[in-house]
């Protein structure tokens, strides 16, 4: 064999032990899903841990019920989809128990009552609903304050505008886009207390009970024993401690930090390690995502310009599906709609999910210039190397691909910085990369500006040489 | 038995029958030279004989081999035959040496080594030489042509294809390209010449043929036909091409 050959094996044997793995339930390590941002409830700490009432609390049941589990931070809403697609086992994330969620889950005993309040920004006017008339209003989706907003919007006539992520709806108010805010009022006090310029303006509305969640009718144990753990806390004290540890200190003490390394460089040292691996992470979805998508561009490429029939019309639909759907949506139907439809506890790690969404994406944008630079190549060229008695592949191989492949460098290049963008996306999976660092970092610290320039510039430089890379490439081709 | 035969020969695109059903028997060391005006299906006809394209009816038989026939080999039958192209159709991205040592090397009908050999050989004979290690962009048009010709040499076919070669060129490339037609014809080589040059129709034909309207009108040897054409259609082609 080839050496591309035996590499080739390699990745398919690497990828195939990797579902593997994903598919064997591991025994009674259940696994338990919260938002990454939804301080005090949870949140990421500095060294990349997560903290929050939800997680100490789950922590403290599981020590007094024996609960192996594992801890998955994803954002509110693919936690949820999750549970239901029963891809995690149960979900802790401030979560309201609401008629609507309980068709759909079995919840714990309340952990947690807490009520909306409006939040504006510290120099408004605003005090009241009834000033929000014609205003626009953010919220953050499938949150308890998202629904009372609704619930309201039509007797005050605001207009809505939704956010995945709380720090992105504070700032949207704080920056003057959204006139206010709908938040639960533990969650806006801690984040005020840490200084996010905001205000609370009303009392607290439609007080609502937070519970843990399990899909209906799976994991009644796991339910039971919660429930049995939360009691024993609040007999003991824990409860108490813990919920007191979180509203009545402020931020600094928890996370670390102190005032010094709030400048631009204090927060790049004290965070470089976050940073690095979400780099890594997103250096290493880049990189193989690249590969695999252009092995997969150049084979519909080929596909693509292959005589007769057959060979176009499957490299035209794979290049129009793919092309077609928005990056996110095939995120979310690889991570969470085809394991659904498999079913079995057929579980496929994000990353993994994430390098598909790419290769199929990637790979179709790929096959569609590949396809365009092998049409460029003139027919002259086909017919003169046939002519000399060369096989069909024999010509393509040495004779078209080579001339094709030098049209398209300049569209390789820029496919190569598209992908290296779109892994940000996959953020909404659950992974880790450079952009969701930057969102989980903020979380904790609310240094909005600081930590998106240094993202920015990290992915400019990072571009930077990606691009030098390929001009040298591109040099020792010509 | 003849090299080439050609029975009953059809070519439609959808509804535009270019080839109406052609007859024609080239035999070993034969010249012939086709002309004709424009749109008439020269170009078709020679591409048919290397199924370049496919035929819709009749029969193509090179050397014994019947093109149409499921069990015949065309990569095979296609190593016998050489195509010179009206645009080269030089690979742009090898130099002039791996131009001609490409077919012979990847169908392992020589060494690389011997393929070179070759390769230098027949550049001498089309008088390049000094181009070997040159790039086909840093030639010129008739200079390129030859390279063609040597490419196809390469393969030692038995019968050559030149479709205008030298329709393209500049007048004063013209006749380098015409000289090594004319050492080729007369070596023995078997031609099939689709051309506008009269001239060398004349001078190296054993046979011409005039084609119009997707069918052979009339055929014969030059002088015949040149100065007594009997059609009233080739006597009109030959005013038109004389008075040009
Ligand atoms: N691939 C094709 N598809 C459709 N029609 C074609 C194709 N190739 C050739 N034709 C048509 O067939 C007819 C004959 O073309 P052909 O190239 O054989 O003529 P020709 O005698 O070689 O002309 P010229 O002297 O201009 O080269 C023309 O009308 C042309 O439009
Ligand atoms: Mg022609």
């Amino acid at each position: 064999m080839k050496k591309w050959q035996v590499a080739i094996v390699m990745l398919l044997a690497a990828l195939g032990s990797w579902f593997t793995v994903g598919t064997q339930a591991q025994a009674k390590t259940y696994t338990i899903a919260t938002d990454t941002t939804f301080a005090p409830f949870e949140f990421q700490a500095k060294g990349g841990k997560y903290k929050g009432i939800d997680i100490d609390i789950l922590n403290a049941i599981s020590k007094k019920e024996n609960i192996n589990y594992k801890l998955k931070a994803i954002s509110f809403g693919a936690a949820v989809q999750q549970l239901s697609a029963n891809q995690v086992d149960g979900v802790i994330a401030g979560m309201n128990i609401t008629p609507e969620r309980k068709k759909t889950f079995d919840f714990s005993n309340a952990y947690y009552t807490s009520g909306v309040v409006m939040a504006v920004a510290k120099d408004s006017k605003i005090k009241q609903f009834s000033q929000l008339k014609g205003k626009t209003v953010a919220l953050k989706t499938g949150t308890a304050g998202a629904t009372y907003a609704k619930s309201i919007q039509n007797k005050y006539g605001f207009k809505i505008k939704y956010f995945n992520d709380s720090n992105n709806m504070y700032n949207d108010v704080k920056v003057g886009n959204s006139a206010a805010c709908f938040e639960d009022y533990p969650v806006m006090s801690y984040g005020i207390k840490n200084g996010i310029a905001l205000k609370i303006v009303s009392k607290q509305y439609e007080a609502g009970d937070y519970g843990f969640a399990v899909k209906k009718g799976k994991n009644a144990k796991l339910l039971k024993k919660f429930n049995a753990g939360l009691k024993a806390i609040k007999a003991d004290g824990q409860y108490k401690k813990i919920v007191d540890k979180y509203l009545h200190s402020s931020e600094s003490s928890l996370t670390g930090e102190t005032a010094s390394s709030r400048t631009f460089i204090g927060l790049f040292t004290q965070n470089l390690g976050t940073i690095g691996s979400g780099l890594w992470m997103t250096l290493e979805l880049t990189v193989i995502s690249i590969i695999l998508a252009t092995v997969m561009g150049l084979a519909l490429g080929v596909l693509g310009v292959m005589p007769g029939k057959v060979g176009p019309a499957i490299s035209s639909t794979i290049i129009y599906i793919f092309r077609g759907m928005p990056l996110m949506v095939l995120a979310f139907f690889i991570y969470i709609g085809f394991p659904d439809l498999i079913g079995h506890g057929f579980k496929i790690p994000a990353f993994i999910a994430g390098m598909i969404t790419l290769m199929l994406n990637e790979g179709a944008y790929t096959g569609a210039f590949v396809k365009g630079g092998f049409q460029a190549v003139d027919d002259g060229q086909m017919e003169a190397a046939r002519s000399l008695g060369l096989p069909y592949w024999t010509a393509m191989r040495k004779v078209i691909m080579p001339q094709g492949i030098r049209i398209m460098i300049p569209s390789f290049i820029n496919q190569f910085i598209i992908t290296l963008k779109d892994t940000s996306i996959l953020s909404v999976i659950g992974i880790v990369e450079l952009t969701q660092t930057g969102t989980l970092i903020i979380a904790r610290n609310f240094e909005g500006f600081k930590i998106w320039l240094m993202i920015a510039i990290i992915y400019l430089v990072i571009i930077t040489l990606l691009t030098w890379l390929s001009n040298w490439v591109q040099r020792r081709i010509n | 038995m003849a090299k080439v035969i050609v029975k009953d020969l059809h070519k439609s695109y959808g509804d535009n029958e270019v080839l109406k059903g052609l007859n024609l028997e080239v035999q070993d060391n034969e010249v012939v030279c086709m002309i004709g005006p424009s749109g008439s299906g020269k170009s078709t006809f020679l591409r048919c004989l290397n199924d370049l394209e496919i035929p819709t009816q009749g029969q193509v038989v090179i050397s014994g081999y019947d093109l149409s026939d499921k069990g015949t080999n065309i990569n095979l039958v296609r190593e016998n035959i050489g195509m010179v192209f009206q645009h080269f159709n030089l690979f742009p991205h090898l130099s002039v040496l791996q131009n001609i040592t490409l077919a012979p090397v990847q169908l392992n009908k020589e060494s690389k080594v011997e393929a070179e050999k070759t390769a230098r050989d027949l550049l001498a004979t089309v008088g390049l030489s000094d181009k070997a290690d040159a790039m086909p962009k840093s030639l010129s048009g008739g200079q390129k042509q030859r390279v063609a010709i040597a490419r196809a040499l390469a393969m030692h076919p038995s019968i050559m294809l030149f479709d205008e070669p030298t329709s393209a060129l500049d007048p004063e490339m013209v006749g380098d390209v015409l000289d090594v037609m004319k050492k080729l014809a007369a070596k023995g080589m078997t031609m099939i010449v689709v051309t506008h040059e009269m001239g060398f129709a004349k001078e190296v034909a054993d046979r011409v043929v005039f084609m119009a309207d997707g069918l052979i009108q009339e055929s014969g040897k030059p002088d015949d036909l040149f100065d007594h054409p009997k059609s009233p259609r080739l006597q009109d082609f030959l005013e038109k091409v004389i008075n040009v």
